[in-house]
């Protein structure tokens, strides 16, 4: 019944409308299937071995993770451009701690802990000193990256307990770990955004935030959680890619990470203004851009490229949601 | 010619099958102010949308000045010179006002810079047909409510508009303002422009139109001239199509002990020295013209604007309510003015929206349990006779009085004793007004008490017991439902009468 109210303009066929609506609803599901279909057509059996789409997986997880946070963000109305460089200070202090104290859980723990904090301080920035996400994130953005540079002296830190890249780098029935982590993340993300007050309570800030405060919700402390549930997510995406690498270097890791996350949850479906989008549209965002990276290596196309397919992507995805 | 500038016949439209028009004639006579009215859903937005080009008729015919005209967009609509004035004012708030006048077809120089000077002399030229005296160098946004309406005229007259359609001008305005844009209206109509008024207030409808038409489901149910013979009662019963019943709402009920008690509020700019008291059971109506302090002397007891003085005591304990969480724990609840702006969550179904405010009472485990919120919303609509199929519907596809009626369910789920209604009947039309009022009733005879927030006084003078009027921030009088009627309230309201009075009034009943 609310199908078809919603979608009642363009009913006309009986099996037009259940198509179009399908479309209309999971646009990037049928991006996806498109784009699988012309990767095979062109780069044939290279991108459909098993080793292939396990290695695409492996590689979009990090980004995916950090996106599922942006997800939530970007839902409550806000933006974080913070998570790139929040993402190698963390990094970088997880991996000092594990140096200092051999303990794997403490490393972890302290990642966590940092990923939290910066969303606190993002957080309460934009409620408390009322500054708009986009620069209060930006401000942080700096200084992360600058705090990192500094702290390493310009360069990298490694890690010198041997264990703590099994983390990124095991793998189970010949699935690496991180493909694991992102599903379930993705699992869980999804169920706390639908299922829980405070995931509610994300869409109800984003949509209106004014009814959402005169119904008794304290929008301020909504803000900061997401703030600080995106902390957490790109702590996540940390302890993954220094445990890959064993290292992080303070110039170069996680550079243009706030770009692919927010093209993601854009190609997801997201509505930018807030209120409304879904962590399963992200998660096929997040797969559409890891396939369209790997399609383009497999077929020979120059890296430099690259970039322009996306960017091509992420403006066409726009424009088709809005024409629904 | 018989005088006619606009001739609409039988005009049919309908949407997915729901017809909106079925078969409505209209017409209109050179200089005439002509009233639209009808229920919202009657058909009066779609006959005035196919008339400014925005949609297309199924059939019928359009004759604007004895010939015959089509009117496929709206600028086709623009050269038949007919303008629309939205209720939401269509003006650049930033803006100068002839550069609003102006917009998008500015004047230009020789060397193809603005001409402020042309601009600003055209725009003092037709306000003073007007009888306005407005700098056109003004901002826009420093002008009062009833002169940004004249500006929109002024803008219409500037592009030759020979039918005017005004839709609902008088509800942002205050009485003053109101007979201002009267004039303003009739003296329009004196130099043969015609005027389509769009209104809910029967009243003005009789004050100031010369014809009018009333539409009810898609059909005509009623038109003609407006004389002392016609009353409101007969507009009112042309608009439900059954007798209204003699608009009976009130009933004496006893009252209980003191639930909410507020002594002496301050706000620096908006009130001073605001003191009440509220029983339980009881129905309190605050009322007073636009920019009394009302409307934040109640955000404040709710905890959404701060106080500069004074305390608020629930049920016998004195709170410091600094948020609206903290109301909501104090049993108060708030149903704000301008329901979509601030009460509606927009993108959500009608259960998320009556659930929003007491989400934790569904909690199994960490998880919201869906089943039983979908249960007690189910309550709720049968309860409260809210229409709706499917309470996963999105709440922008309901009425304006079932959207009401879900903003209510969002504070009854939410246990709340007092409840504060802001101009609740504001964009709702007649049937569902009086549901309104019937269940503020009951939920005064459950025990709840309620305070009405409205500046039309029938409205207050309709269901409450006591009347407390608001003049510039203070609170110049409470009087009770014998003393109190439109005059009276009245007078109080535009501050003829003052706080001395009031006390002494008081004093003299007990």
């Amino acid at each position: 019944m609310s199908v078809q109210t919603t979608y009642q303009n363009i009913r006309r066929h009986p099996l037009a409308g259940p198509v179009v609506r399908f479309v209309a609803e999971n646009s990037a599901i049928v991006a996806l299937v498109a784009i699988v279909v012309i990767a095979t057509i062109l780069a044939g059996d290279n991108f459909m071995s098993q080793t292939n789409i396990i290695n695409i997986l492996r590689t979009v997880s990090i980004i995916g993770i950090i996106s599922l946070g942006m997800t939530l963000i970007i839902i409550s109305g806000g933006i974080d451009l913070s998570v790139g460089s929040a993402l190698v200070l963390m990094g970088a202090g997880g991996i000092w701690v594990l140096n200092e104290t051999h303990s794997i859980i403490l490393s972890l723990l302290s990642t966590l802990a940092g990923g939290l904090i910066i969303g606190a301080i993002n957080g309460t920035i934009i409620t408390r000193g009322r500054v708009t996400p986009f620069i209060a994130t930006l401000g942080v953005m700096a200084t992360c990256r600058s705090l990192a540079l500094y702290l390493l002296n310009g360069g990298g830190i490694s890690a010198t307990v041997p264990r703590y890249e099994v983390i990124s780098n095991g793998d189970l029935f010949g699935i690496s770990y991180p493909v694991f982590y992102f599903v379930i993340m993705t699992a869980l993300v999804y169920v706390f955004s639908q299922k829980t007050p405070l995931g509610r309570y994300i869409y109800a800030v984003g949509s209106n935030e004014k009814a959402t405060h005169l119904s008794a919700i304290n929008v301020n402390r909504v803000k900061v959680l997401t703030y600080m549930i995106g902390g957490a997510m790109v702590a996540g995406a940390a302890i993954i890619e220094t445990s890959r690498l064993n290292s992080v270097s303070a110039a170069s890791s996680g550079t243009g990470y706030e770009l692919d996350a927010i093209a993601a949850v854009i190609i997801g479906g997201t509505r930018m203004s807030g209120g409304k989008g879904s962590v399963i549209g992200t998660f096929f965002g997040v797969l559409i851009l890891g396939i369209l990276n790997n399609m383009l290596t497999l077929l020979g196309v120059s890296p430099f490229v690259t970039g322009t397919v996306k960017g091509i992507i992420i403006i066409v995805s726009v424009l088709v949601q809005r024409k629904e | 010619m018989n005088g006619l500038i606009l001739d609409m016949r039988k005009m049919w439209k309908s949407f997915q099958g729901q017809s909106a028009l079925r078969g409505v004639d209209f017409s209109l006579h050179a200089g005439e102010i002509h009233a639209l009215i009808g229920e919202n859903g009657a058909g009066k937005t779609t006959l005035m949308n196919i008339l400014g080009g925005v949609v297309l008729p199924d059939a019928g015919e359009i004759l604007v000045n004895g010939r015959h005209a089509s009117i496929p967009t709206p600028a086709a609509s623009h050269r038949l010179g007919i303008s629309f004035i939205h209720q939401e004012l269509n003006l650049v708030n930033d803006l100068r006002v002839y550069e609003n006048f102006f917009l998008g077809a500015e004047l230009r120089t020789a060397i193809g810079f603005v001409d402020e000077q042309a601009m600003c002399a055209r725009t003092s030229e037709i306000l003073r047909t007007l009888d306005v005296a407005i700098d056109p160098r003004e901002m826009v946004g420093a002008l009062d409510a009833s002169y940004k309406q004249v500006v929109e005229i002024g803008r219409a007259l500037l592009a030759n508009a020979k039918i005017l359609i005004m839709d609902e001008p008088t509800t942002s305005l205050t009485e003053h303002e109101i007979r201002y844009l009267f004039t303003v209206m009739r003296s329009l109509a004196q130099r043969g422009v015609s005027v389509i008024f769009i209104s809910h207030k029967l009243k003005e409808v009789l004050t100031v139109c010369d014809g009018y038409t009333v539409l009810r489901d898609g059909s005509v149910a009623g038109s003609g001239r407006v004389s002392p013979s016609v009353s409101e009662e007969d507009l009112a019963r042309l608009m439900v199509g059954r007798e209204m019943a003699v608009e009976h709402f009130y009933e004496p009920r006893p009252l209980g002990g003191t639930v909410l008690a507020a002594e002496h509020l301050s706000s620096d700019r908006f009130f001073r020295d605001v003191s009440f008291e509220l029983r339980r059971g009881e129905i309190l109506g605050f009322t007073g013209l636009v920019g009394d302090g009302r409307t934040e002397l109640f955000e404040c007891i709710f905890g959404s604007r701060k106080k500069t003085g004074g305390r608020v005591v629930v049920e016998g304990v004195p709170r410091n309510l600094t948020h609206p969480e903290k109301a909501l724990a104090a049993g108060i609840g708030l149903a704000p003015k301008n329901r979509k702006e601030n009460a509606l969550i927009k993108d959500f179904s009608v259960r998320s929206n009556a659930t929003i405010a007491r989400l934790r009472a569904f909690l199994r485990g960490p998880f919201i349990d869906s089943r039983r919120e979908s249960l007690r919303t189910q309550e709720h609509v049968k309860n409260l006779n809210i229409k709706v199929s499917d309470i996963n519907l999105p709440i922008t596809s309901l009425s304006g009085g079932n959207q009401q009626k879900v903003v209510l369910a969002k504070w009854i789920e939410a246990g709340s004793r007092i409840m504060i209604l802001d101009n609740p009947t504001q964009g709702i039309d007649v049937g569902a007004k009086a549901e309104i009022y019937h269940l503020v009733i009951s939920m005064a005879q459950e025990g709840k008490s309620i305070i009405i927030l409205s500046s039309e006084i029938p409205e207050v003078l309709k269901v409450c017991d006591r009347v407390a009027v608001m003049y510039h921030g203070e609170l110049v009088g409470v009087l009770d439902r014998d003393s109190a009627t439109e005059e009276s309230v009245m007078m109080y309201a535009t501050g003829a009468k003052g706080r001395a009075d009031a006390l002494q009034q008081e004093r003299s009943h007990a």
